[in-house]
């Protein structure tokens, strides 16, 4: 549905974009995740024809997208970072407006707007002015205005920033059910926890490079597969640090002072063997926390730094 | 073209529903109008409406001149004039008591002393009012004394050239007489035709579309401010769509806001500004001059608060300029700047309109405003755009 290859983008001296290539499929949720700065929504901007590419190509459906055509467009559906809605229509003009500009026109039209109500929980409200709307409400509009035309391609830029976590919620589940559908999605983000939960592949996205894609599990592997445990307690800490050590499933061992951090790979397999280790070398453990790697992990792996830096 | 127009119909809902529009398109200019007809215009309106008059006079009965003079005055079509007969000596006294506006007193032999080119004095005695009807008097007089002194001239001049006495009589006669061999036609220009409530009108009108149209192209900036711009530019619509919608739309709104406001100008304030199709004409070319402007400022600012800034500026520099709140004129360079305004022009052709002139007559100002249409357009072509750089 997208192919998108060697794309550049360069604002005077700042590479904004430097060469990036991904593809997605038909009912393929795809991540950009990344730090604000990180060139998404530069990409995101390229890809809905928002701004020309100083290099690469973007197409959609097999149609080249750019500023100035119009065929490509009529297959996405954009939802921008910022709100994008006429706070003195209603919600349903605003969708009635967006949608005669896609070419839909009478029942059709009216129809799909009902519907597009119904699914983002807007139509006990659809008469009201959006300027009444609350934040969410504006958000899941914001959403629904995309989804109008049923475009083969959903590009959502952060769509749940500044959002509660009820319209949140609501927002994520109404992707995870269009994916399902089979509508391509192209979702940036600086939220892990969505990354995670939503998209089928991830691109982690760092100073206008992919720095690594893959499927969340597969982007785990890249920092070694390994968990963390953390033992804390009182007793003998250095003999069960030494102890420990020597159990198979242990890589590596810490102390603080307070208590060991263990790095251990399949850590809940080898949590019962490191706690009664531990115990028979003399430590009291009084609290035990497994820390699974998660995409914080990889992007801390992979650039260094923490994802909201 | 059907996302043109549902760009511009939902443009207009907004625009109508906000009410902004009705506000200082329509509202805040007829009160403005209202106020300024008061303090320049006074209550009396435009016209000015002479009083009878009053005249004591002296003349002897059998004095041809005499009585002709005293005839034209009383004839006057412009004002009622009693003109009241004394003897000489009762003149003076009598135009002060009676309070006459003008008094005259034509000599004992006047008639003879005019035909043989002789000296004869014609007195006047002013009321004590100074009124504007004694002023018209005494000037209606004077233009009647200098034919007659055409005739005396004309008695002297025979005489010195040699013809017999018996000729000078009849030839001083016809030239004292007869119509003036060159006359005075006195008329208004077609320019001037527009009373001075009607220039508050015209220039209001003129003003306040400079406010008007920044309600559809400026319209962009407020797109790019919340975010609808980006969205609109995702859509299966040209860049030349969305620009050209906002153009539509002002030109609408300045189309409907300057024609109400003449209307209802000319309803409030009596005042005529002839053909309605001259005056259509005229409407069309200034909204588009006007619209072109809001083009040049949408290029040259980076938030919809400094454009509103800026249209403000230029309509207030503009209509001044132009005269929507008292005429200005200028000499060399000067006028020629003033006459290149478009709010000028928009007065002038509705002035040239209210003196009954045609499609042809206002050409000139119909150009003038088509010409800086022409160049707002190519100005806006040529300007970088500092908000999209923004």
């Amino acid at each position: 549905m997208l192919a998108v290859h060697s794309l550049t983008k360069r604002f005077g001296e700042l590479t904004a974009v430097d060469g990036v290539s991904f593809h997605i499929r038909a009912g393929e949720t795809y991540g950009l995740l990344g730090p604000n700065g990180a060139g998404k929504t530069t990409i995101i901007s390229m890809v809905a024809g928002l701004i020309p590419a100083n290099d690469g190509t973007v197409h959609v459906a097999g149609r080249p997208m750019t500023p100035a055509g119009t065929e490509a467009k009529r297959t996405i559906g954009l939802v921008p970072q910022e709100l994008a809605i006429y706070p003195d229509l209603t919600a349903r003009e605003n969708l009635l407006f967006f949608g005669r500009l896609q070419g839909i026109t009478g029942k059709e039209l009216t129809r799909r707007a009902d519907e597009v109500l119904e699914l983002i929980g807007l139509a006990d409200r659809a008469g009201d002015l959006t300027k009444k709307y609350s934040g969410g409400m504006k958000r899941r509009l914001n959403i629904g205005i995309g989804l109008l035309h049923r475009p083969g391609l959903l590009i959502l830029d952060e769509p749940t920033v500044g959002v509660d976590p009820q319209s949140r919620n609501a927002i994520l589940e109404s992707v995870e059910r269009l994916s399902v559908e089979g509508m391509a999605v192209l979702y940036t983000t600086h939220y892990m926890e969505e990354a995670e939960r939503l998209c089928d592949r991830i691109a982690i996205i760092d100073e206008g490079r992919i720095q690594a894609e893959g499927t969340r599990d597969e982007l785990i592997t890249l920092t070694g597969g390994v968990d963390r445990i953390n033992l804390r307690g009182g007793g003998s800490m250095a003999r069960a640090a030494e102890a420990l050590r020597a159990l198979p499933a242990v890589r590596r061992v810490d102390s603080d002072g307070t208590g060991l951090l263990l790095t251990v790979s399949d850590g809940p397999t080898a949590l019962a063997g490191i706690v009664t280790g531990a115990g028979h070398a003399g430590m009291s453990v009084t609290s035990v926390e497994v820390v699974r790697p998660d995409l914080e992990s990889v992007f801390l792996h992979l650039t260094g730094k923490a994802l909201r830096d | 073209m059907r996302g043109l127009w549902t760009m511009v119909a939902n443009d207009l809902r907004q625009r109508i529903r906000d009410k902004s529009v009705f506000i200082f398109s329509l509202i805040v200019p007829l009160a403005l109008m209202g106020v300024l007809s008061l303090v320049f215009g006074g209550l009396g309106g435009d016209t000015v409406e002479l009083k009878p008059a009053t005249v004591v006079a002296s003349a002897d009965d059998g004095d041809r001149l005499g009585a002709e003079l005293l005839g034209a005055v009383e004839s006057l079509q412009t004002m009622d004039v009693t003109v009241r007969r004394v003897p000489a000596a009762d003149v003076r006294a009598e135009t002060k008591a009676s309070g006459a506006d003008l008094g005259i007193i034509v000599p004992a032999g006047f008639t003879q002393a005019v035909l043989s080119g002789q000296a004869a004095s014609v007195q006047l005695i002013q009321g004590d009012g100074g009124t504007l009807e004694a002023g018209v008097l005494v000037s209606v007089v004077q233009g009647v004394v200098d034919q007659f002194a055409a005739g005396s001239v004309t008695a002297a001049a025979g005489g010195l050239s040699g013809l017999p006495p018996g000729e000078l009589g009849p030839l001083a006669q016809q030239a004292a007489a007869g119509p003036a061999l060159l006359t005075l036609t006195e008329e208004r220009a077609a320019a001037e035709q527009l009373s001075l409530r009607g220039t508050l009108v015209a220039g209001q009108a003129g003003l306040f579309l400079m406010f008007t149209v920044g309600f559809g192209v400026l319209g962009l900036l407020a797109e790019r401010e919340q975010g609808t711009l980006a969205r609109l530019r995702s859509m299966p619509i040209t860049g030349t769509t969305v620009v050209t919608a906002k153009a539509c739309t002002g030109f609408i709104l300045g189309v409907v806001a300057t024609t109400v406001l003449l209307a209802a100008g000319s309803w409030f304030f009596g005042v005529s500004f002839g053909s309605p199709a001259v005056v259509a004409v005229l409407i069309l070319a200034v909204v588009s001059a006007a619209t072109s402007l809001t083009f040049v400022v949408a290029r040259l600012v980076r938030t919809a608060e400094q454009a509103n800034v800026a249209q403000s500026i230029l309509a207030m520099v503009l209509g001044i300029a132009g005269g929507a709140f008292f005429p200005v004129q200028g000499t060399g360079f000067a006028a020629t700047l003033l006459d290149l305004n478009p709010i000028g022009a928009f007065i002038r052709g509705l002035g040239i309109s209210a003196g009954g002139g045609s499609l042809r007559d206002v050409a000139g100002p119909v150009a003038v405003m088509a010409a800086f249409a022409a160049a707002g357009l190519l100005g806006s072509r040529l300007l970088p755009d500092r908000g999209a750089q923004a």
